[in-house]
């Protein structure tokens, strides 16, 4: 331990410390810019120049090291005159734009100006002018009042994968951006508005929106993955006009996500419902009292039960929904005598439910992925699917780890990553081959991809298995998951789950699932899962926030049987799907609207307070589920509160583990359809933008639907041009195509989540391309 | 992009760093792709990241940031006249003036017969003899409007070698 002075304070740190450490630990606060505790130290700001006894010239506290005795003054003449200096010369060239800058009033050089400046300025000549860069849709630059912290190029370099952003030019011509005009795409990229300490990157969405002393905090969770990112939900009366990362080491670190920072803007969409809805014989919607609405939907509700009996009643439910919101949803339907209760419309195949866990758990912290020396995901885009969970696993690469993907096609990881890629449809006999190669990792001389991966996980100690969402999107779940187990305990591995959902633990362990009552109790005579609902000529639908048309795989299919149903009630957020086939449209708290719990992929149960009012007449869901059971007479739907609510849900679930068996027993899994071989296949998931209703709607994130083919396969399928008509047996559409190598041969890749891709069949099955015309103009602009 | 000779020698000074650290050889890459081509083109800046195995971003850096490197085609004769401190005090805005004057460009300009390029430079490390110029691989110190008329003169006259 070395001791040191600071200011007079006496303190002892490690070798190692800088001086900016040392002070942080006294508290003493020494003014920077450019230092960030997250980034590599670039020292270039020199804002934090402090006097260092016996050296010659002021040093940066950030970049120097403490040595044994050094004596260290904070606010001595030299030090002052320092910061004096620095902040005239950095404010030689920044605009004093002030009030009409977005950054005032939280903005660093702002106030370390009012701390630490001398009044007056030598300087009288004109200002350089930077020329503004289009660094991508969602920030606004206004590159003359950078001061070439370079705290974004680290970051984009260090944390975001970004390439393309650097610092050109010398002195007085540098200029921060991408030399050649490229936007800069990242799914963290939102974080560099925070991280600029001056008004040059800021939010475009936000732009011009508030001042930030104006708006009100609330802290709250990101619903949009099962990471759980803790944010600060700003807002203005009734509005939400921001969302920014709330501190939190254990979960998002200072981060969070594009999807989390910007999808609120779809809160204001055309589409949302804000008053009861009601369709009458004419099929005409009119917005109705709640008292007329609750009506009509008990008056539907004891039909269906009278004329079909509780058996062709369903609920599906969200998976971003709350625990309480869960809870009192599988009480409802439950309570009505119908066991089809189920959260799950991302899944197809569920003959693995018996082996499935209590909750899809990660089995270990976020922080300790980062320590992780081997990790192999099977099916698991997480940049996309968890971003901020991605960002551990680029952290465990960064401490020397590895990291391995198993999918069905190349993924395009902000970090390296050894990609095996399955041929067309043959995702299980890639597993199937990579447990064969177990039994010889000895013996065998070849190097061959898989080999090496088998090789290599034998020879690790305990490497980490981790299943990604999209593995639950395959029609051949089931097996691939007992190959994944198999492959764990041939490579003495461990299995730990990605959630598919913001609440898809809470939604298991609330027993929003067929099989299981709260607390993963197995039930005597289960329910259909979501995905059989939609072909055993159901006659009720509850719906509670979910778009069954977009959001599940049989999309087309969905929507007819909702069509068909007797009666559906949708308690939900907007309309646009709903008044395809809803007879009642309840409008419910959305983000940021309403309050509750969420439990994420550790098993961290985190709550949210709701931070604007409610928009309308919108109640939140939980009311509504409480309303609904209590005058449906059913037991146990007296609550008050949601405190009230939220105590049954602990009593009712229990004390679970972070830490539980990755599955249970298989049971014997019958054979499906295989994978038609030969055929073009259809492949697809749930891109990051497109995954729930809210970001959905968000416009700033919104990107364009294309098609995705291999160059090769294009020729072979005789597609020239940008555009491609897709036909499977159920639709047909015309897309925008991009050539693409990362999707392997035999496949074309449609993305799921838009109205226009729902009417085609699902992933893995076959479909047939032809040539197209050049696209409908509506459809381009998109 | 580059021809065999280049390549080779790029690849000659790639090797005298350790394997992680293909930017070290990066401003050696550059001056022997300008070399040989005149300039450096954007695509001849990526394409020298890439044979490196750098984010072209990092190249441009580098590249913009050396006022050697030249983004623009040049004239026969790049005349890199001092600017920083000790050559300014001693009137490096009068050499400037003055050959801007004589060759009818501006800084960064080339002259129609392709002949004379303008540029100012950072500091070459010649104080003691300031004003002074870079040209070729030479420097040319205690200028004068006199002497740089008596060179520009030689230079117009096809010499190669003036001293």
């Amino acid at each position: 331990m070395l001791h040191i002075e600071i200011d007079g304070q006496q303190v002892e740190v490690a070798a190692g410390t800088t001086i900016m450490e040392a002070a942080e630990s006294l508290g003493i606060y020494i003014p920077f810019f450019c230092y960030h505790p997250k980034l590599s130290v670039a020292a270039n700001c020199r804002m934090c120049l402090v006097d260092v006894e016996k050296a010659p010239k002021p040093l940066p506290a950030c970049a120097t090291p403490v040595s044994d005795g050094m004596k260290i003054a904070t606010a001595s003449r030299k030090a002052k005159m320092a910061q004096q200096g620095v902040l005239e010369f950095l404010l030689i060239n920044h605009p004093l734009d002030c009030p009409i800058c977005d950054q005032g009033g939280e903005c660093p050089l702002q106030d370390i100006t009012m701390g630490f400046a001398n009044p007056h300025s030598h300087y009288n000549e004109e200002k350089r002018v930077v020329e503004d860069k289009d660094i991508g849709p969602l920030i606004t630059t206004e590159m003359t009042r950078c001061i070439q912290c370079t705290r974004c190029v680290r970051f984009g370099q260090e944390i975001g994968g970004i390439k393309e952003l650097g610092a050109t030019g010398r002195g007085e011509h540098m200029a921060i951006g991408t030399y050649v005009a490229k936007a800069v795409k990242s799914e963290l990229s939102g974080n560099m508005i925070d991280l600029c300490p001056v008004g040059a990157l800021t939010s475009k969405p936000f732009r011009y929106k508030a001042r930030s002393w104006e708006l009100k905090h609330t802290p709250g969770i990101c619903p949009h993955c099962s990471t759980g990112c803790n944010t600060d939900v700003q807002s203005l009366g009734k509005e939400v006009l921001r969302v920014l990362p709330r501190n939190n080491e254990a979960v998002n670190e200072q981060w969070i996500c594009d999807k989390g920072r910007y999808a609120y803007t779809g809160l204001n969409a055309p589409d949302r419902v804000t008053k009861p809805l009601l369709r009458d014989s004419q099929g005409k919607w009119t917005e109705v009292s709640w008292a007329e609405a609750l009506e009509a939907t008990l008056a539907g509700l004891e039909k269906v039960l009278a004329r079909h009996g509780a058996d062709k009643l369903a609920g599906l439910i969200s998976g971003q929904s709350s625990n309480e919101e869960l809870f009192l949803f599988q009480a409802l339907l439950r309570g009505l005598g119908s066991p089809h209760v189920d959260h799950r419309l991302h899944q197809q195949d569920f003959r693995a439910d018996a082996a499935m866990p209590l909750y899809p758990a990660l089995n270990m912290s976020l922080e300790e992925l980062e320590r992780e020396p081997l990790i192999v995901l099977c099916h698991g885009f997480t940049r996309h699917q968890q971003p901020l969970t991605n960002h551990r696993l680029h952290k465990a690469v960064l401490n020397g780890g590895k990291v391995v993907s198993i999918d069905s096609m190349r993924q395009d990881f902000n970090f390296p990553v050894t990609q095996m890629v399955a041929g067309a449809g043959e995702d299980l006999a890639l597993y199937q081959q990579l447990a064969g190669h177990f039994a010889h990792v000895h013996e065998e001389k070849q190097s061959d991809g898989l080999v090496d991966l088998a090789r290599e996980m034998a020879a690790a100690d305990n490497p980490l298995i981790l299943i990604g969402s999209a593995l639950l999107h395959h029609p051949q779940a089931a097996d691939l998951l007992a190959q994944v187990e198999s492959i764990a305990e041939l490579a003495g591995g461990r299995i730990g789950w990605l959630a598919d959902e913001s609440n898809s633990a809470g939604a298991w362990l609330s027993g929003c699932v067929p099989q299981r009552a709260p607390g993963g109790h197995l039930l005597a005579e289960p329910g259909l899962p979501a995905g059989a609902c939609w072909n055993a000529e159901m006659q009720g639908f509850i719906l509670f926030g979910v778009e069954p048309g977009v959001d599940s795989l049989a999309g087309a299919q969905a929507v007819q049987r909702l069509r068909d149903a007797e009666f559906v009630l949708s308690i939900s957020h907007f309309g646009n799907e709903a008044r395809q086939y809803a007879d009642v449209i309840l409008p419910m708290a959305a983000f940021a609207e309403g309050s509750g719990s969420y439990v994420n992929n550790e098993g961290r149960c985190q709550s949210f307070r709701a931070a604007v009012k409610l928009p309308g007449e919108a109640r939140p869901g939980w009311k509504i589920l409480r309303v609904l059971g209590d005058s449906l007479k059913l037991p146990d739907f007296q609550y008050n509160e949601l405190s009230e609510v939220s105590a049954a849900w602990h009593h009712a679930v229990g004390d679970y583990g972070m830490d539980i068996p990755p599955f249970h027993a298989f049971p014997a899994l019958e054979a499906v359809q295989p994978i038609p071989a030969g055929a073009l296949l259809r492949l697809g998931d749930w891109p990051i933008y497109q995954g729930d209703p809210l970001v959905r709607r968000a416009k700033p994130l919104s990107t364009p639907l294309v098609a995705r083919m291999h160059p090769d396969q294009a020729r072979q399928s005789g597609i020239q041009g940008e555009a491609v008509e897709v036909s499977s047996a159920s639709g047909k559409v015309t897309l925008a195509l991009d050539l693409d190598t990362h999707i392997p041969l035999g496949c074309i890749w449609i993305p799921l989540g838009y109205p226009e891709t729902s009417g085609l069949a699902a992933p893995y099955l076959p479909c047939s391309v032809a040539m197209a015309a050049l696209l409908p103009e509506t459809q381009r602009a998109s | 992009m580059l021809s065999e000779k280049s390549l080779k020698a790029i690849a000659f000074e790639r090797s005298k760093y350790p394997q992680e650290e293909s930017r070290s050889a990066l401003l050696a890459a550059l001056r022997i792709a300008q070399e040989e081509q005149g300039y450096l083109r954007d695509e001849l800046i990526e394409y020298v990241a890439e044979i490196l195995g750098l984010p072209a971003i990092q190249a441009f850096e580098v590249a913009t940031f050396y006022t050697m490197y030249d983004l623009k085609p040049v004239g026969r004769h790049k005349l890199c006249v001092c600017g920083s401190v000790s050559c300014f005090l001693n009137g490096s805005d009068r050499i400037i003036g003055h050959l801007s004057r004589t060759l009818g460009i501006g800084l960064g300009e080339t002259t129609a017969d392709g002949l004379f390029t303008l540029q100012e430079v950072e500091c070459l490390g010649a104080c003691k003899d300031a004003p002074m110029m870079q040209l070729g691989d030479r420097y040319y110190e205690n200028l004068t409007p006199e002497s740089l008329d008596a060179l520009i003169a030689q230079l117009r006259g096809g010499s190669e070698d003036v001293r």
